[in-house]
């Protein structure tokens, strides 16, 4: 009795914190017409929809002093799906300045949508523009990314490219979060913490390719942590608990994240992970407000592929 | 009946007990945290053992912002942790290094215990400058065999959000004012970080740059160009995304780091001959690798590698009889009528001998894009 009292005042605060962040109630919308209306053969890819297949929409947000009354906007979109049968993945990444239909009415770019109608708003908005059903949603802000991979000891990626940005955001723990920093994330296979990260995956101003480069990498972040996640016992679940007190948002209940996290370290084909970024000819400029529009010819067949 | 006295003694010693086995478990339990978020340990923490295998010369590696130097099988720390990185020999014995702050970072010569000499650079944006685009990066710096030259990275010139290194070249005992770009950014299409890492070679100079493929991705390659503003040459292709060439001491071997557009690397050797190389040949595949650097003696190739899946880099090393192959002994003269084709032998050659790279340090976490210097 005394080691379960033991073991109770151990895990006790994770859980605590762990059924404050998770099983999120939200209002899932049902898939919008536009899946049907879109789809090749709804009813074909419905019946070859792998058994236990399920989608989750990941969420990055700037949770910095900038915001506040929590209107926060999205600055990360990845839809994620996952296929336990086949042990594949795949992550498309939903470009923040896309100009689309928003759920909460009107036109507007997508990282809009988390900022109007929450956590609710940008699921509803998801699934009825690219036409899919999303199963829970993950929410992570700024500093809980930085947490994250602090707490599990950082990650090891190969950066691309020499990653400079003059004017990158300075609005983590600050008084005056409108001021700029300089980066410099070399490039080459090394260990980054998770300041290094965050700024590996947040820079986009000396990127051509802009939101599209900065999502490959958040992407390649992404996997990384998974990666990580292979070294992690049960008895680590405490301290990451407290490292993402308040940051982390998931409609995932506690009792299905051992099985989801047992499930993600299983899937170790490379091959079997595929990623997807909305560039051209998915998307072009011109839209208003220095946004995209969306090529939906071209992105519904892609998503429906990958997304049945 | 157990009198009172024995009672009261027995529900303490079991209050006790059981306070005794709750704090135990929970001890244990935090016993039981993977590691993975321990911190890197000081490289000076260790104590040598004497069975430990002994790199030769003196090695400085950076840890955390610090330099330490490795030398008969012990570090010395021999800078405070102040955004130190990337040091390399110059010909007379000092160190060059970088010094980086939050906005941007200079050149300095040390002599080999850490002591500053001379700063050689100075990027500081001007004191009322609000901009922070006014502030310079330079790194990987380089001084030539002769001592006169010192090449580097330099992130001038540059045009409001793009921000692309282009390599220097800067008199020794001068300053960067009277340095020439080598490299132009406008070489590349921009905006992919432009030219690193740049290695003095007879003739000229060797990089690594990063380009723009036709479908959008930025790979490395291998680069040399001889003069200052000539457009050079890609030596290695796009498809093997090669980067952090380092030159053998005999000069007719080049080591580096491909990734194959993965997110894996490997050690790739090649011969080099005046900026060409030919016959690649994988040394290292299963691991992490950054950094190759030869030995002063040409025994080894020392890098830097994870020892663990995802976790900090550690300092390897790979004697050289595992990539130079042993002179093939003399082939038996073929009898007459002998088949062309060869038959079973009926005793088994020995199998060939596996060398496998060393791992020098256990629990530190280098800094992997920070260069090693080595010298005898």
């Amino acid at each position: 009795m005394a080691a379960a009292a033991g073991g109770l005042s151990y895990f006790l605060p994770a859980a605590y914190t762990a059924f404050q962040a998770t099983g999120q109630t939200v209002d899932f919308p049902s898939p919008s017409p536009s899946s049907l209306l879109f789809s090749p053969s709804p009813s074909a890819s419905a019946s070859a929809a792998p058994v236990g297949a399920f989608t989750v929409l990941l969420l990055g947000s700037d949770d910095d002093s900038k915001f506040q009354g929590g209107n926060l906007l999205t600055q990360s979109m990845i839809l994620v799906r996952i296929v336990p049968s086949t042990k594949s993945v795949t992550m498309l990444s939903i470009p923040r300045d896309l100009w689309a239909p928003l759920a909460s009415g009107g036109m507007g770019k997508m990282d809009w949508a988390y900022s109007y109608g929450g956590a609710r708003g940008a699921i509803a908005t998801v699934q009825a523009d690219f036409g899919v059903h999303i199963n829970d949603y993950i929410w992570i802000g700024l500093a809980g990314l930085i947490r994250v991979i602090d707490a599990i000891g950082g990650i090891d990626v190969v950066t691309s490219n020499p990653v400079l940005d003059d004017y990158y955001p300075q609005d983590i723990n600050t008084k005056s979060p409108w001021g700029y920093a300089r980066i410099a994330v070399l490039p080459g296979p090394q260990h980054l913490n998770g300041t290094q990260a965050l700024q590996y995956v947040r820079s986009r101003h000396n990127d051509l390719q802009s939101d599209f480069g900065r999502s490959r990498r958040q992407q390649q972040v992404l996997l990384a942590i998974r990666e990580k996640s292979h070294q992690l016992s049960p008895e680590d679940i405490p301290p990451l608990a407290q490292a993402l007190s308040g940051e982390v948002k998931t409609s995932i209940s506690l009792t299905r994240v051992p099985a989801l996290v047992a499930l993600a370290t299983s899937f170790d084909n490379p091959d079997a992970i595929h990623q997807i970024v909305l560039a051209s000819p998915y998307t072009h400029g011109g839209a208003p407000d220095g946004s995209l529009w969306p090529v939906w010819g071209a992105i519904l067949p892609l998503v429906h592929q990958y997304f049945p | 009946m157990i009198p009172l006295l024995p009672k009261i003694a027995l529900g303490a010693f079991l209050a006790v007990l059981m306070a005794v086995v709750g704090v135990s478990t929970y001890v244990y339990l935090g016993t039981r945290q993977s590691k993975v978020a321990a911190p890197a340990q000081l490289p000076t923490a260790a104590q040598p053992s004497p069975n430990a295998f002994r790199l030769p010369g003196t090695m400085i590696l950076e840890q955390d912002g610090a330099l330490f130097s490795l030398s008969a099988g012990r570090f010395h720390q021999l800078t405070g942790r102040a955004g130190w990185m990337q040091p390399s020999f110059t010909p007379g014995g000092n160190v060059l290094a970088v010094k980086q702050t939050g906005y941007y970072s200079d050149v300095w010569m040390l002599n080999r215990f850490g002591k500053k000499i001379r700063q050689l650079t100075n990027n500081a944006a001007p004191p009322r400058s609000y901009d922070t685009g006014d502030n310079h990066w330079a790194f990987y710096p380089r001084m030539t065999a002769d001592g006169r030259t010192i090449f580097l990275s330099y992130d001038s010139p540059k045009f409001g959000y793009e921000v692309d290194l282009s390599i220097w070249a800067m008199p020794a005992g001068g300053n960067l004012r009277q340095g020439k770009v080598w490299t132009d950014e406008y070489d590349s299409p921009g905006y992919t970080g432009g030219d690193l890492q740049p290695i003095p070679v007879p003739g000229g100079v060797m990089f690594t740059r990063y380009d723009r493929t036709a479908e959008g991705g930025i790979i490395s390659q291998v680069w040399f160009t001889s003069r200052a503003g000539t457009f050079g040459r890609a030596v290695t292709t796009p498809d093997e995304d090669c980067r952090e060439p380092s030159l053998s001491p005999d000069g007719h071997s080049l080591a580096m780091i491909c990734t194959y557009q993965k997110q894996v690397s490997n050690l790739v050797i090649a011969q080099y001959s005046n900026g060409r190389i030919t016959g690649r040949q994988a040394v290292i595949t299963n691991q992490l690798v950054a950094q190759p650097t030869w030995a002063p003696d040409g025994s080894g190739i020392a890098y830097l590698a994870p020892a663990l899946a995802a976790a900090p880099f550690q300092l390897w090393f790979i004697p050289r009889a595992a990539y130079v192959k042993p002179s093939p002994s003399p082939a038996p003269s073929a009898s007459a009528g002998a088949s062309p084709v060869a038959s079973p032998s009926p005793v088994p050659s020995p199998s060939p001998l596996v060398i496998k790279p060393i791992q020098i340090t256990v629990n530190n976490g280098f800094d992997a894009v920070s260069t090693i210097a080595w010298a005898n």
